[in-house]
């Protein structure tokens, strides 16, 4: 028990700040790289590759941010960070150049684990194993969540599920295992959720993150723009942010929350063009 | 459980699609009563979360006919039905959660008082109480840590096994008496650890016990996951409750063991009384035989010599047995007087003089040796001065009392070695040494034969007569000279009293 065994010092200070250098490094890449993918798409040179790299270098800087703050950028930082980038890139172009290129994200899950366990660190914001319940009731929420949207987008706005495409939607399947729902997890209930909560209760840290991770959403150009997509996209964000802090929360990991976030990602792909 | 009213839910809404009379249907309504049931059952969370999924069955039907007719009162209405089961949940089940902190916690309170007012040891006490205060603060861990200093405070902790550093943040509580609160007890700069930062917060409070005395411990206690402002209300109430219940227990336990030193001390004067007032019926009927023996041989001869004209030498017999009644007659009378001034605390009457120790124990030896004739007596004089300066009665009667003392509890045939001699270890003082080998005292009865009355009691010797005034004499004329008396003695080996008196060049 710390509170008798662990030596305390009422005086000490804090720890210095998070080095705010490593973190302009990683945004300042993130930007570079992002401009010139949206240059390369408005050149017209193959404007998807373009569109990869802009894609791909968002999410990876996503995983990088969310690194830097699980790990308060220690040292040794870079490797992992430029790899996995390296690797949403990488993926995120391949899935452009061949229809089943998109199992490709199916990599970054893997890789990404291998990565965080040569860091302790990275215990802290729940990358380990949930028990089967709490698995259960991630993917529970998420279809409830996913089907709900079905029910009530084809009965309010007419929306028809098409299920003609079936390679585009495990694309779309493939994109949010390896680069949407993951780092969505990864950076928001992972690494923000974690660190908020280690300072506040539960709901102040949970309706920041969900609103970082809303906002996240809103500026994605991915998104429709019709007022209803956006209107649903805040209800159901929002309270799929809220069940993954939750789960987050309850389980001590970020498993239930990526299933839940798949699974209703599994519903809201079969609206997608 | 959620589950049944989660399938009520569901039946709800099957009947509400079913009846299909649009987003104001009055079945609208019947959403509240799994909502209420999951609040009541399971507080805010169910109330939260079966009212959020009443509003989520709900929209199907609403938001299409906000889509068709636009706002009009209907589908106001409805959109309001949207949101009224998780406003009712949450409220209802916030009030149910709130209620029920509140009884757990006078549960808490309760089980504690009862726990410290058991019979237990105080370990278990505070085990038992530990125990209950983890389960009422839902805590991964607990521990009290009781007493003012944390070097000699007891410590409980559940689990067990919790060793207390001295700059620990509960020892820095405990001096200080101030609280210390963590967020996250394995990330906070002051605690020096190396234990890894888990996935789940780590929450930690030492509270400091305090009652009107001061600190009286510390309540230790740590959390993993979310710490409500409801339970850390909860255990500052606790233990503030905790401090007040430690400072009485102090009491109780003090109360007790007053009691317990006060009935030992009342047991032990009812004893002493008994005792006494035993020996003064045994006094009064020894001494009334003892007065009468003489005073039955005075009468005997003064008539005898009254009527009879007895022959001279006869008559000069009954004389001389008449003088030596009255001599022990007055013996008794003398040793009454002296224990009556003793008893009133007035001064003994001494008239100080020089005197010859050793012509007054040889004196004695020869009376006693006359008397009784079975015994074997033994004088050794260390060849030195052994002047005093006393009162030649007060001498004798102590010198008497101690032989007669001597051959009271020794077997016939036995041995008295009397010896008077410089005190070697007590220097100017004059030691005069009475020994016999026979019965002895037992450890237990030597701090009680110099008191009044006391006759130790054994089977040899019980058919010996005597006021038990003797020795209590001897004390108190030791005293008087501003000497002492001392005993040593083993039960079957015999004693050796020790009469220390000031020499001659020494006052007192």
């Amino acid at each position: 028990m710390l509170l008798l065994s662990a030596p305390f010092d009422p005086g000490a200070l804090t720890p210095a700040r998070r080095p705010a250098r490593a973190y302009a490094q990683v945004v300042g890449a993130v930007a570079l790289l992002v401009a010139a993918g949206l240059g390369w798409e408005w050149a017209g040179t193959f404007p998807a590759l373009g569109h990869a790299l802009a894609s791909g270098a968002v999410h990876g800087g996503l995983l990088a941010l969310g690194w830097l703050l699980a790990t308060d950028a220690a040292s040794g930082w870079s490797g992992p960070v430029l790899r996995l980038g390296a690797m949403q890139i990488l993926v995120s172009i391949i899935a452009r150049l061949q229809p089943l290129g998109a199992l490709a994200f199916l990599v970054v899950p893997g890789a990404l684990l291998l990565e965080g366990r040569r860091q302790s660190r990275l215990r802290a914001i729940g990358l380990g194993g949930a028990r089967p319940a709490h698995a259960l009731t991630g993917l529970a929420a998420g279809a409830l969540l996913g089907a709900h949207l079905l029910v009530t987008a084809s009965r309010t706005f007419g929306y028809r599920p098409q299920t003609g495409d079936l390679p585009g939607y495990l694309a779309a399947l493939a994109y949010d295992v390896g680069a949407n729902a993951l780092s969505a997890e990864w950076l928001f209930r992972g690494a923000m959720f974690s660190l908020l909560w280690r300072r506040w209760a539960f709901w102040p840290a949970a309706l920041l993150t969900t609103a970082l991770a809303l906002l996240r959403y809103l500026l994605d150009p991915a998104l429709p723009h019709a007022a209803e997509a956006r209107a649903g996209a805040v209800f159901y964000l929002s309270l799929l942010g809220l069940i993954g802090c939750a789960l987050r929360a309850g389980s001590g990991s970020l498993l239930p929350g990526y299933l839940a976030a798949l699974a209703f990602f599994a519903a809201y792909r079969m609206f997608a063009p | 459980m959620i589950a049944l009213p989660a399938a009520l839910l569901v039946a709800v809404a099957l009947a509400v699609a079913f009846a299909d009379q649009g987003p104001a249907s009055v079945l609208r309504h019947l959403y509240l009563a799994p909502t209420l049931w999951a609040a009541l059952a399971r507080g805010a969370i169910g109330g939260g979360v079966v009212g959020a999924l009443a509003g989520l069955l709900h929209a199907p039907v609403v938001l299409p006919a906000v889509e068709r007719d636009g706002l009009t009162s209907q589908t106001l209405d409805g959109l309001l039905s949207l949101g009224l089961p998780i406003v009712a949940g949450l409220i209802v089940g916030r009030l149910v959660d709130g209620s029920r902190a509140r009884a757990a916690r006078l549960a808490a309170v309760l089980a504690i008082q009862r726990r410290l007012d058991g019979p237990e040891a105080l370990e278990d006490k505070l085990v038992g109480v530990a125990r209950e205060l983890r389960t009422a603060l839902r805590a991964r861990r607990l521990a009290l840590l009781v007493g003012a200093d944390v070097r000699t405070a007891h410590l409980v902790s559940v689990p067990v096994g919790t060793l207390v550093d001295a700059d620990s943040a509960a020892a820095f509580a405990l001096a200080s008496g101030q609280r210390v609160s963590s967020a996250e007890l394995a990330a906070d700069p002051r605690v020096r650890t190396n234990e890894p930062v888990g996935p789940t917060p780590l929450r930690a409070l030492a509270l400091p016990l305090v009652s009107g005395a001061g600190v009286v411990g510390v309540m230790a206690v740590e959390w993993t996951g979310e710490l409500s402002r409801a339970t850390r209300a909860a255990a500052e109430a606790l233990a503030l409750h905790m401090g007040l219940a430690v400072a009485n227990m102090h009491l109780t336990l003090r109360q007790h063991h007053f009691a317990e030193e006060l009935a030992e001390k009342v047991t032990a004067a009812t004893t002493r009384l008994r005792e006494l007032d035993q020996a003064k019926t045994e006094f009064l009927s020894v001494v009334s035989h003892e007065l009468r023996t003489p005073l039955t041989a005075l009468q005997g001869f003064s008539e005898l010599l009254l009527r009879s004209a007895l022959p001279a030498d006869r008559a000069q017999r009954c004389l001389v047995y008449l003088h030596t009644e009255a001599c022990t007659l007055g013996r008794i009378v003398g040793e009454l007087l002296d224990l009556s001034r003793i008893e009133a605390g007035r001064p003994l009457e001494l008239r100080p003089e020089a005197v010859d120790l050793a012509e007054l124990i040889e004196r004695n030896l020869e009376i006693f040796a006359a008397e009784h004739r079975a015994h074997h007596f033994h004088w050794t004089s260390s060849g030195a001065e052994v002047a005093l300066r006393a009162d030649p009665d007060a001498l004798d009667r102590m010198v008497k009392n101690l032989l007669s003392n001597a051959v009271k509890y020794s077997p016939r045939g036995g041995q008295v070695c009397v010896s008077a001699c410089p005190a070697v270890d007590q220097p100017g003082m004059i030691e005069l040494a009475v020994e016999d080998d026979g019965v002895g005292i037992p450890a237990d009865q030597l701090p009680r034969i110099f008191d009044k009355y006391v006759r130790v009691p054994h089977p040899e010797t019980a058919a010996t007569r005597g006021l038990g005034l003797g020795l209590s004499l001897v004390k108190a004329l030791a005293e008087a000279h501003g000497g002492r008396v001392e005993v040593d003695s083993l039960p079957g080996k015999g004693s050796r009293f020790r009469l220390l008196l000031p020499g001659a060049n020494l006052d007192f």
